[in-house]
């Protein structure tokens, strides 16, 4: 195949895959359109602040799960890193540690458990998929026998610092949560884009034995991104523990957190093989299932309806993946999904 | 099989046994005479790991060290899928009695009534299946639900200056205390059109789930008058998204539970209002209570389902407040 070929190929994915990004922001217009004529109280601004609180912390952990498939890795622990990031700073800030003291306690916590599963992919060379699932299921368990003692909840006292700084503004109508997803939106989208860090995950994603081919030092980059997804993981897991006033592990074992990330991650156009998307697209993909979820609340479905109508909306974004971005000798390598 | 005179002696056998147990823990580790010795109980809970399956293994232990019968215990871990399996390898193990939590009114009635049929007693703990077995111990939930929906009227409805909205929120639409809670509140609700259920969305038992639908439902209703939450755990996430929105003086957040420290912790923290709560402790000690019974050979006398209901108690803030109400493991 000629260098022309190539090119025309790779050319035409990233139309396609902009092509995808429109659609769904198609579908968020009408949507939007929808709700606000038949459903009351859906076009307010007080809603737009739900929405955009409600969805602080899927953003978050979509940021480090897309920096991931980029990369065409995936991470099937974050769920449980952010469970387990959460609980390590809600007992070292219980146990008196300053709340600095607490973050860097649990930034060690949760980078170790990053440091782990890129070791295990980069250099075990253990499918991503495999080592992140194994992984999780070790931090669950260890978290709730070993540190727990098999409890499944821990309730946050009011005086917990993060519930305290979550639960403020840090402006008259920009709310903690909100701000750090703007944060965390505007770090992973600057890392990707404007570092030397960032075009090494694109290439990882793109062809990851021509990367590592060239030179590249794919292995380091793995770890620091598995690190970097973990840490927003303890973050995110910051947002939801000091929301609710609980760490429940349940997330984890029975939620469907994780399910979301991955279909904000598609549904915005980050395709599954990795090597193109950025921050606009998970803010397109969030953009999409907080409306739809915001929406369904108010004109009160079931839980069970709501999760069968996201079912629809994945599978529905993974056959219009599949269609836009095919596999081909080209793409389909080692190590992809 | 006990007497005709079963149902005025049943209860005075169960005040002695539960006498008897308390003298017996309260003594350290003296322990009964009795044929029940090296008998077999297997407890099958959704959970372990919430203090209200800990505190009624906890009830259960005690007594079985009494007697000197053993309680295994076979978590499930909120997996339903595992659960079922587990009961069938706990139904192959054969114990004489089998104590099942029911995570809803249908998943485990077929193996209730396997069970049965192979002639092991089947102890429902406070949530029950559609499929009667010996003997139930466990909250009322028609009660609370009527109690509950009651008091909303009282706050909500006519003559009360409020908007009447109120949201209710299931653990699951299929859990078999909200089937039952949701059946008995709008029954209430229905002889009192003023009151309007304007949300009734299932958190899977989750705060952070249950603090999401409350957001939302609040910007679309933010003269709401009252919230029903089904488990004081996840209502508590509820609560939390009322305080955040600074409501916390204008809309009542209602909840049941077990009744444990935690629940008191949060009265006193205006996260939950008023919590209808059936005391873990003291099904733990019910439920031990029955065992013990079962294994003796007492059964109803026409064969139906023994039932002993937890007494209630309202924990609210105000004068009859104290934190005595709860217990703590």
């Amino acid at each position: 195949m000629s260098a022309s070929t190539v090119s025309l190929k790779a050319g035409r994915a990233r139309r396609n895959g902009s092509l995808l990004e429109y659609v769904v922001i198609a579908v968020i217009v009408a949507l939007v359109l929808l709700f606000s004529i038949f459903v009351p109280g859906f076009a307010t601004l007080g809603n737009l602040r739900v929405i955009a609180s409600n969805s602080a912390a899927l953003v978050i952990l979509s940021c480090g799960m897309g920096m991931v498939i980029i990369s065409r890795g995936l991470d099937l622990s974050l769920i449980a890193t952010m469970v387990a990031g959460a609980t390590v700073f809600a007992l070292a800030s219980g146990a008196g540690f300053s709340w600095p003291l607490a973050l860097a306690v649990a930034l060690l916590a949760v980078g170790a458990i990053g440091f782990i599963n890129g070791w295990l992919i980069a250099y075990v060379e253990i499918a991503a998929m495999l080592a992140t699932l194994a992984s999780a299921m070790v931090v669950t368990g260890f978290f709730r026998y070993v540190v727990l003692g098999g409890e499944y909840l821990l309730l946050l006292p009011n005086t917990n610092p993060a519930v305290l700084f979550f639960s403020g503004d840090i402006v008259p109508g920009l709310s903690a949560p909100v701000a750090l997803m703007i944060v965390a939106l505007l770090l992973t989208g600057i890392l990707l884009r404007y570092t030397t860090f960032g075009r090494i995950t694109y290439a990882m994603g793109d062809n990851f034995q021509a990367a590592r081919l060239t030179g590249l030092p794919v292995r380091t980059t793995t770890l620091a991104i598995y690190i970097y997804a973990a840490v927003m993981a303890l973050l995110a897991g910051l947002v939801t523990s000091a929301s609710s006033g609980t760490v429940d592990f349940r997330t984890v074992t029975n939620g469907t957190l994780l399910f979301e990330v991955i279909l904000v991650v598609v549904l915005g156009g980050i395709p599954l093989r990795g090597g193109r998307g950025g921050m606009r697209n998970i803010f397109v993909g969030a953009a999409l299932i907080a409306v739809l979820r915001n929406g369904m609340t108010l004109v009160d479905l079931t839980t069970q309806t709501q999760d069968v109508l996201k079912g629809l909306v994945l599978i529905i974004a993974i056959a219009t993946d599949n269609y836009f971005n095919p596999r081909d000798t080209e793409t389909d390598t080692v190590g992809d999904l | 099989m006990l007497p005709k005179t079963t149902k005025k002696t049943l209860p005075k056998i169960v005040s002695a046994l539960a006498l008897c147990a308390s003298v017996a823990v309260c003594a350290g580790s003296a322990r009964a005479d009795s044929n029940i010795a090296g008998k077999k109980v297997i407890f099958v809970p959704i959970s372990m790991g919430i203090t209200l399956t800990e505190a009624w293994a906890r009830g259960m232990k005690q007594h079985a060290a009494i007697y000197g019968y053993n309680v295994d215990v076979r978590d499930a871990h909120f997996n339903t899928g595992a659960m079922s399996e587990l009961l069938a390898k706990a139904i192959s193990d054969k114990p004489d009695v089998l104590v099942v939590h029911n995570p809803t009114v249908q998943l485990l009635a077929r193996q209730i009534k396997q069970a049965e049929s192979e002639g092991i007693k089947v102890l429902q703990i406070n949530l029950q299946s559609n499929q009667p077995s010996t003997a139930f111990v466990g909250a009322n939930w028609e009660r609370i639900g009527r109690e509950i929906a009651e008091d909303i009227v009282k706050e909500c409805g006519k003559g009360s200056g409020k908007s009447g909205e109120v949201a209710i929120i299931p653990g699951q639409l299929t859990a078999a205390d909200s089937v039952i809670m949701n059946e008995a509140a709008f029954k209430v609700f229905a002889a009192h059109p003023e009151i309007k259920v304007v949300s009734n969305q299932a958190s899977d038992w989750e705060p952070e789930k249950a603090r999401q639908i409350t957001a939302t439902v609040l910007q679309q209703h933010p003269n709401l008058c009252a919230i029903f939450g089904h488990w004081d755990v996840h209502t508590m996430g509820a609560g939390k998204a009322v305080k955040d929105a600074h409501l916390e003086d204008k809309v009542i957040v209602y909840a049941t539970g077990g009744g444990d420290d935690k629940t008191c912790q949060a009265v006193e923290d205006k996260i939950l209002d008023r919590v209808w709560s059936y005391d873990a402790d003291g099904q733990g000690r019910d439920a031990g209570t029955v065992i013990d019974i079962l294994l003796q050979g007492g059964v109803a006398a026409d064969h139906t389902m023994l039932k002993i209901e937890s007494p209630m108690k309202i924990i609210k803030a105000g004068p009859t407040y104290s934190p005595n109400l709860c217990f703590k493991l």
